[in-house]
């Protein structure tokens, strides 16, 4: 039911959309992740959903190394396993209560994740990232319109959300952010229109 | 739509309060997808029907109106508490929250949650941990958990101090709970607070909760706008629960000790056959 290719990196959100204690919320090919950075600077890539009652992980708290769950407070190391529940304090977390983890690689400015991916993320050049924007089509009609008429001077990474939208990431190798905004805006309104 | 689960279908559930309905518009609202308009006149007679006309059971109780779609094999629940003189029942007010009525209910019986999502109110970090209780299968269908004690900061609007308070919960029907709690001043006496869920769709619900406390000198303005902080507290956890149908299946959530009542609960749901708002896939 996924519609992600097994093998491939996906770019899911950019550097710096990730601010020491907060967690970022996207979607994947169907997928809910939660996106966030550890006390050491690592980034984690996990399905945004906490194990025991399925509340999301984006609306709990970073403590220190560790992402912990708004509902009960239970804790999660960076490994996703569950270190800590305080309606249990002085029980051994059984190691069978895990966060489900994704692969994450931080390359081009980028944080990129996929299923089972190989080899390194796809080499960007060098530039300013523009900001992501959401558009509501198939990533696949977004793509084929990015190969029609491709916008001068930016490179483009569609990331699937769901069936019925994506989000379009991307290097604006000038550097010139407000220039690529609008053609990414223009973009959007004309793909959304011609459905 | 037509999905429709026997067990909901033939019992009885809340769809507004009197205290609520105004002569000059008529509520809207939904029951298992079914369209509902209720009106209430001059004289104060209410009337609820479907918008499509076809048949429906009605009652009120406990300031609520009732309905009942199909072929009700039971009354409303009784609550035998509301004939004692001293006693007022107090109507909280409708929270609609987006997710299915069980999983509602699961967290009016969660005691995991009352020191972080209640902190401060119904219990505080790090006086956390669920001490051990009893839950046990009621005679008519149904579960009760005794024993249960929680510290809690600021257990009502007319406690002073935090005390260790006692809990007993109890569910008698797959969408109706109520909680027995020491009252903070009388405290060989209870509190008690029901929560009826009205199952608007399988994905959304509205909660109907009513308060039948002992007065305390509390108005009941601030006893409604107390418990209706605390409903607020819940609702953003509710709305970000992923899948919103309440899992029967053992393994989809991973449960402990300190959630036998959820366990119970399921455990029971899922004896029934219901099938509105939960899922059931392998």
């Amino acid at each position: 039911m996924t519609m992600l290719e097994p093998g491939k990196w996906y770019a899911i959100a950019a550097d710096h959309d990730l601010p020491h204690n907060h967690i970022y919320r996207t979607a994947l090919g169907g997928h809910e992740l939660a996106v966030w950075r550890s006390s050491d600077g690592g980034v984690h890539v996990w399905q945004n959903r906490c194990p025991h009652r399925g509340v999301r992980f984006s609306l709990g708290e970073v403590v220190a190394d560790e992402l912990r769950c708004q509902y009960h407070a239970w804790r999660f190391a960076t490994s996703g396993a569950c270190t800590f529940i305080p309606a249990q304090p002085d029980m051994k977390v059984p190691g069978t209560i895990r966060a489900v983890v994704w692969p994450v690689a931080l390359s081009g400015g980028m944080v990129w994740t996929g299923i089972d991916p190989a080899g390194s993320p796809p080499a960007l050049p060098t530039g300013a990232i523009v900001r992501a924007i959401p558009v509501s089509q198939p990533a696949s009609v977004i793509a084929q319109a990015l190969a029609d008429t491709p916008l001068a001077g930016l490179t483009l990474i569609v990331q699937p959300q769901d069936q019925e939208s994506a989000i379009v990431r991307g290097i604006a190798g000038d550097g010139d952010l407000a220039r690529a905004d609008r053609m990414l805006t223009a973009l959007r309104r004309r793909i959304e229109q011609t459905a | 739509m037509d999905e429709t689960d026997p067990i909901l279908w033939n019992d009885w559930h809340p769809v507004a309060a009197r205290c609520t309905l105004d002569p000059a518009r008529a509520h809207h609202t939904l029951l298992l997808g079914v369209p509902i308009e209720v009106s209430i006149d001059d004289s104060g007679s209410i009337v609820a029907q479907r918008t499509d006309h076809a048949s429906l059971h009605q009652d009120e109780r406990h300031g609520l109106i009732w309905v009942c779609l199909g072929t009700p094999t039971r009354g409303v629940l009784p609550i035998p508490e509301a004939d004692e003189p001293d006693r007022p029942t107090i109507v909280v007010g409708a929270v609609a929250v987006r997710t299915s009525a069980p999983r509602v209910i699961e967290n009016f019986l969660d005691l995991g949650h009352l020191g972080y999502v209640h902190a401060g109110y119904l219990g505080d970090d790090p006086h956390t941990r669920v001490l051990p209780y009893k839950v046990d299968p009621l005679p008519g269908g149904g579960i009760i958990a005794t024993q249960c004690r929680m510290y809690q900061p600021q257990a009502s609007p007319a406690a002073t101090e935090g005390f260790v308070v006692d809990y007993v919960y109890k569910v008698e029907r797959p969408l109706a709970t109520c909680l027995y709690k020491a009252n903070p001043v009388a405290r060989d006496r209870f509190d008690i607070i029901y929560l009826f869920v009205q199952p608007v769709t399988q994905d959304s619900s509205i909660a109907h909760p009513l308060l039948l406390c002992l007065p305390d000198g509390t108005s009941p303005e601030a006893m409604r706008a107390f418990q209706q902080t605390i409903f607020m507290q819940d609702k953003p956890i509710l709305e970000n629960q992923v899948p919103k149908r309440l899992p029967l299946t053992d393994g989809m959530e991973l449960a402990i000790a300190a959630d036998k009542t959820s366990i119970a609960y399921r455990r029971w749901l899922a004896s029934t056959g219901m099938t509105w708002g939960v899922d059931r896939a392998a």
